[in-house]
């Protein structure tokens, strides 16, 4: 059992891989700054050194929602199994609508349904998890699209050209900021990695106390964070192109200076929350930042419907995985042949969603079309300045 | 409930950010003027540019330090 949980873990930490690379890399991808083969290895390598630097989420991220140690309840490896398969199934799932979604709130999701399912409803603390949960889904991606917005409106005023004399704009020359953007996506690649392996390192520490295997109370094991790390490295790799579509064209369109205060923004949320102990989700945080970078710039539109879909699909992270968690976890309650069942049926549905999406190929040299538009704004600059003008008369979006 | 902690991830995340986006903003106007044709001092504005790149690198790696934990034991 130890050894199947430790198997599933490693391939939740590949999907989130997969999942997130759209994070760090959908933005520079979009505008052309980095090509898109070169950018999954880019975010693959920073993911494998993030998840080296710093062990310290693996501690936090996982404990206290569900009620464990004494007074409490017992984690068992099958909550934990249970409780991944909804996060992986779910991970599938979003994946294959291109909607970027939290894998962590999956994972949370799951292993809450798995121990209501399993334990009872009072293994929920549920203090700790509007906490931990649902107010930092709210304030995520209010505060990364806040100060998102103000560095956009930042770093056009500050590099805006006029002809002192005739007031006309001269040539913006903007172009540092795609080079530029290749140092921020990667941050926010490293972030990813110091961000999200460690989830799956504290799950599998988890396990191994749980199956005592391992003293309570020490932090992971080499061999465990190699594997997390190693597994993640290659699910960013392996590059989600369809969420990379949605984040990188989908929500709005990205120019260089604003991809750039977009990252850095998406940055600078993630390594804040992450080391001042505030755990926000990667996924809402850089959703947040594309959205609030989207408004800051003239003349570009949210394409709030798209948004809406995505906040639906938040809103559905956690009841959805939460089912498949609880339905996991009352099977494997029934014992060996319930864990085999709940085991063949997960990967079937894991290979179905996978040969499903061979139906509709997305890969790097499709995921998103805008690359080569982005290189040609630079002959049509002034066809670009007219359009921007006169969107700006018009009348702005109502902002939320 | 953390509303201290909140405000200060919030706090944090606009500093950081702002100072790396008005920094390297600088040094993309200044690399701009310093490509003008009708510049008088472009060794001037190129190697301010190239300042403000700098400190925007060293911004960056100073938050990388203050995060690391390996640095700060």
């Amino acid at each position: 059992m130890v050894a199947l949980v430790i198997a599933l873990a490693l391939f939740f930490d590949f999907t989130n891989g997969f999942h997130d690379t759209a994070n760090a890399m959908a933005t520079p991808i979009a505008t052309g700054a980095i090509k898109p083969k070169t950018a999954v290895a880019l975010a693959a390598v920073l993911n494998l050194v993030g998840a080296f630097l710093s062990t310290e989420v693996a501690k936090t991220v996982s404990g206290g929602i569900i009620r464990e140690g004494s007074g409490g309840v017992q984690i068992t490896p099958d909550i934990i199994f249970a409780g991944l398969m909804g996060a992986v199934l779910w991970n599938m799932i979003t994946w294959l609508k291109g909607l970027p979604s939290s894998s962590s709130h999956a994972l949370f999701g799951g292993l809450i349904g798995a121990a209501i399912a399993g334990i009872g409803f009072s293994s929920v603390n549920l203090e700790v998890l509007l906490q931990k949960v649902i107010l930092p889904a709210v304030f995520a991606p209010v505060i990364a699209g806040a100060v998102a917005y103000i560095c956009t409106r930042l770093a056009y005023a500050l590099t805006a050209r006029h002809d002192p004399e005739t007031g006309s704009k001269l040539t913006q020359k903007r172009g540092g900021f795609r080079t530029g953007q290749i140092f921020t996506s990667s941050l926010v690649a490293l972030a990813h990695g110091t961000n999200d392996a460690q989830k799956t390192m504290g799950i599998i520490t988890l396990v191994l106390i749980a199956a005592g295997t391992q003293p309570t109370g020490t932090g992971p094991q080499l061999w465990v964070i190699a594997a997390c790390a190693l597994a993640i490295a290659v699910g960013t790799y392996a590059g989600g192109w369809r969420i990379i579509r949605t984040m990188g064209s989908g929500l709005t369109e990205v120019k260089p200076a604003q991809g750039f205060a977009a990252e850095t923004s998406t940055a600078s949320a993630i390594l804040a929350s992450s080391h001042l102990g505030f755990a926000l989700s990667t996924t809402q945080v850089a959703s947040g930042s594309v959205i609030g970078s989207g408004m800051g710039r003239k003349g570009t539109t949210v394409r709030w419907n798209m948004v809406g879909k995505i906040a639906l699909g938040w809103l559905f992270t956690l009841p959805a995985a939460g089912i498949v968690g609880a339905l996991t976890a009352l099977l494997v309650k029934t014992g060996v042949v319930g864990v085999v069942i709940a085991a063949v049926v997960g990967t079937a549905a894991v290979l179905f969603m996978f040969f499903y999406s061979r139906k509709s190929d997305v890969g790097h040299h499709n995921a998103v079309e805008v690359e080569e538009a982005g290189q040609a704004v630079r002959f049509a600059k002034k066809k670009a300045l007219a359009r921007a003008r006169a969107k700006a008369n018009k009348p702005k979006d109502t902002q939320r | 409930m953390k509303w201290l902690e909140l405000l200060t991830v919030g706090g944090a995340t606009l500093v950081a950010a702002v100072t790396v986006v008005v920094l390297y903003s600088f040094a993309v106007r200044l690399t701009a003027i310093a490509g003008d044709a009708e510049q008088a001092s472009p060794r001037l504005t190129r190697s301010l540019a190239y300042v403000c790149f700098g400190l925007c690198g060293l911004a960056v790696l100073y938050g990388l330090y203050l995060i690391i934990p390996y640095f700060s034991k």
